[in-house]
């Protein structure tokens, strides 16, 4: 496949974006150029200048933000197909967070310049844009949320029956939606200490089993109880 | 998530560093990449050893203005930049995540 038929298919893969004319996706894709990024390779920090937007084709990223009191916060996990530095090029703002990649990754990279040309001439490319990051909003707002109202107890509990799959009829969280301990914490906006007192209060209430690779999803009824679900 | 407090400060010391990084002939052929974002100075890049990684966070921690350093660039030997960070910004000095 050339370029354009690999951003035409990935693009086809995103909400919002996958109904865009020829034109808008032949566009994009005379600019773009492809990455790859092995596990825990940076792809952009926080307070560079926003200069691409990225379109996730395959991999697992992790966007954090430091607080101001030197902790790290995850603001998102995204999963391909998805596009990401958009907020910042939209604002004109450094990256408000810094991206990396959780496992082997691939990209593509648009310069901002080309979307920011485009928006303009094409209604169908802004209208799929602000679809975009209202569904950005939303998250931001659900996180606030989270982080403003919910105990860490609740967070962990609605964070586990997200990420949550069904393994020989069991409910488990496998280890790659967490890989460790530190990882979840900073998923959840906590620390490891605080995060292990409230995975040892689920699991003396039985809603739950910590085991090597997993986490077993013993009463997924009251761990939605606990998540004020 | 507020980004305009301190965005020209922020800009003048990730500029400082950067010309830093570029004038010390240990770091300059690494072209790192940095943000700073309310004073938390963040690397990124590769270079060909350890003690050059901590060589480029101990210079931006020597930089005024500079409150901490996230350091994520990658080097033989060092922890992965997705490692989770905790900086104690209550020293000033010494505060890069090794």
């Amino acid at each position: 496949m050339n370029n354009f038929d690999q951003i035409k298919n990935a693009l086809q893969r995103i909400r919002h974006f996958n109904d865009l004319p020829d034109e808008i996706q032949q566009g994009i894709a005379a600019s773009a150029t492809h990455r790859h990024f092995d596990t825990g390779q940076v792809i952009y920090v926080e307070g560079e200048p926003a200069e691409s937007i990225y379109i996730l084709e395959a991999g697992w990223v992790k966007a954090t933000r430091m607080t101001r009191d030197g902790r790290e916060q995850a603001m998102m996990f995204l999963h391909p197909v998805e596009v990401f530095g958009d907020i910042a090029v939209f604002t004109g703002t450094t990256y408000p967070g810094t991206v990396v990649a959780l496992e082997d990754v691939d990209v593509w990279v648009i310069p901002a310049k080309t979307i920011l040309d485009l928006i303009p001439r094409h209604p169908d490319l802004a209208m799929a844009v602000i679809r975009h990051l209202g569904g950005r909003v939303l998250h931001y707002i659900s996180l606030v949320e989270d982080l403003s109202l919910r105990s860490v107890e609740a967070r962990l509990a609605n964070t586990l029956l997200r990420n949550a799959e069904v393994q020989d009829g069991q409910l488990i969280v496998p280890r790659r939606e967490w890989t460790t301990f530190d990882e979840m914490a900073v998923r959840l906006g906590t620390v490891r200490d605080v995060l292990s007192r409230a995975l040892k209060t689920l699991e003396a209430e039985g809603l739950l089993r910590v085991e090597k690779q997993a986490i077993i999803l013993l009463d997924p009824k009251g761990l939605a109880e606990h998540g004020n679900l | 998530m507020t980004q305009e407090l301190h965005p020209a400060s922020d800009e003048i010391l990730r500029k400082t560093l950067l010309a830093r990084f570029a004038a010390d002939n240990r770091t300059a052929y690494a072209n790192l990449r940095v943000g700073v974002l309310n004073g938390i100075a963040h690397l990124a890049g590769v270079v060909a050893s350890i003690e050059t990684r901590i060589l480029a966070a101990e210079l931006a921690e020597e930089v005024t203005g500079v409150r901490g350093v996230v350091n994520r660039i990658e080097a033989p030997g060092a922890p992965s930049p997705t490692r989770t960070v905790n900086l104690n910004l209550q020293n000033k000095k010494g505060n890069s995540n090794e």
